[in-house]
């Protein structure tokens, strides 16, 4: 390659290896760690009742060519009539995160899990390994990429392909995400990008409680009141004979 | 009515099987990604080489893929041909430059 700059290989052994692996490890670490502090959910029995009624209705509409239209009409009505399963009242569910001490030991742990970590690893990170010169990426870069690239050095000569070593921790917490979802499997813990993502949609609504039945209820209702019963099997006895 | 249905047929799918179809196909494609990344890494392939290297991975991956399910049978697998090339290429784009990039530096910037 055009060696315009030569790098130390001790830097190699010594920091451009050790992000990648204290990165991976770290990740790993998270994923079992919030396993082992999470907690089971309760859940409440009427809730449970209603989202399984919700499936029901979905799974209604979503097959109802396969049934006679008779069938369909009378599973419509079971759902909709005046005092069907969705025309059901239920009891406004107000839910207080601040009072709700369960909620307030979740919020923790996540904290705990997520937020923590995140600061003290790229803390020590940043100090221990920093204004390395780790790697070059394999392409060129416009200048606008330098002070996303270059964290920690202000050399304003130094050409933008050039990644320091803060830069490369970066890089590596994005990057690796499909990596966890490989070795852990789907719907991991490891994912600090994901994580914050989340974090900052804990904040608009408890996230998981479906809050208010009836809104999804609604919903179902009007789905299913507007729909048209299409049978998809009226030709079966055709295709039988052939 | 029947005959002018019968030019497109329906095609019930199961949805659990064609979910964990999709996954299975997920787990190869990052795999794709992160084996290719090495290797366009240790090959020391630089700029739009690279890209280009992605691509030919990724699409001829694809292309196995369909002939892993069959030329003909795919459809019975998977509901679109096309949303198997295209679906989260940013993702994989993404761990392809890592691995690049992180290949490239060990073998040849130092």
């Amino acid at each position: 390659m055009s060696a315009d700059l030569i790098v130390d290989p001790q830097i190699r052994f010594w920091v451009f290896l050790p992000i990648v692996v204290i990165t991976f490890l770290v990740g790993i670490l998270r994923h079992y760690a919030s396993i082992l502090l999470s907690s089971q959910k309760k859940v409440e029995m009427q809730q449970l009742a209603d989202s399984q009624l919700l499936l029901r209705a979905r799974a209604l509409r979503e097959n109802s060519g396969y049934i006679p239209k008779n069938s369909f009409l009378m599973r419509k009505q079971a759902f909709n009539k005046e005092d069907g399963y969705l025309m059901q009242k239920r009891p406004p569910v107000t839910q207080n995160m601040m009072t709700d001490p369960s909620m307030m030991t979740d919020m923790l742990k996540g904290n705990l899990t997520n937020v923590l970590p995140m600061i003290i690893i790229g803390g020590w990170i940043n100090w221990v390994f920093s204004g390395f010169i780790t790697t070059k990426v394999p392409f060129p870069l416009t200048l606008r990429f330098k002070p996303m690239l270059q964290r920690g050095i202000e050399l304003s000569h130094l050409d933008a392909s050039w990644v320091s070593s803060a830069s490369w921790y970066f890089l590596n917490v994005f990057g690796l995400r499909s990596i966890y979802t490989l070795v852990l499997g789907e719907n991991n813990a490891a994912d600090q990008s994901r994580q914050m993502q989340e974090q900052m949609q804990m904040t608009g609504a408890a996230s998981g409680m479906p809050a208010d039945p009836k809104v999804p209820f609604k919903a179902e209702w009007e789905a299913l009141e507007i729909m048209e019963h299409q049978s998809k099997l009226f030709d079966a006895e055709d295709v039988l004979q052939e | 009515m029947a005959t002018k249905v019968k030019n497109e047929p329906f095609v019930a799918y199961s949805e659990s099987a064609i979910r964990n179809n999709l996954s299975i196909v997920e787990y190869c494609r990052t795999s794709v990604a992160a084996v290719s990344g090495c290797t366009a890494g240790v090959l020391g392939l630089t700029g739009l080489y690279g890209a280009l290297f992605f691509i030919v991975a990724v699409t001829g991956f694809w292309f196995m893929l369909l002939g892993k399910a069959g030329i003909d049978s795919w459809k019975k697998f998977f509901i679109s041909r096309k949303s198997l090339l295209i679906n989260g290429i940013f993702g994989h784009f993404f761990t392809y430059i890592l691995c690049w990039t992180f290949i490239y530096g060990m073998v040849h910037v130092y």
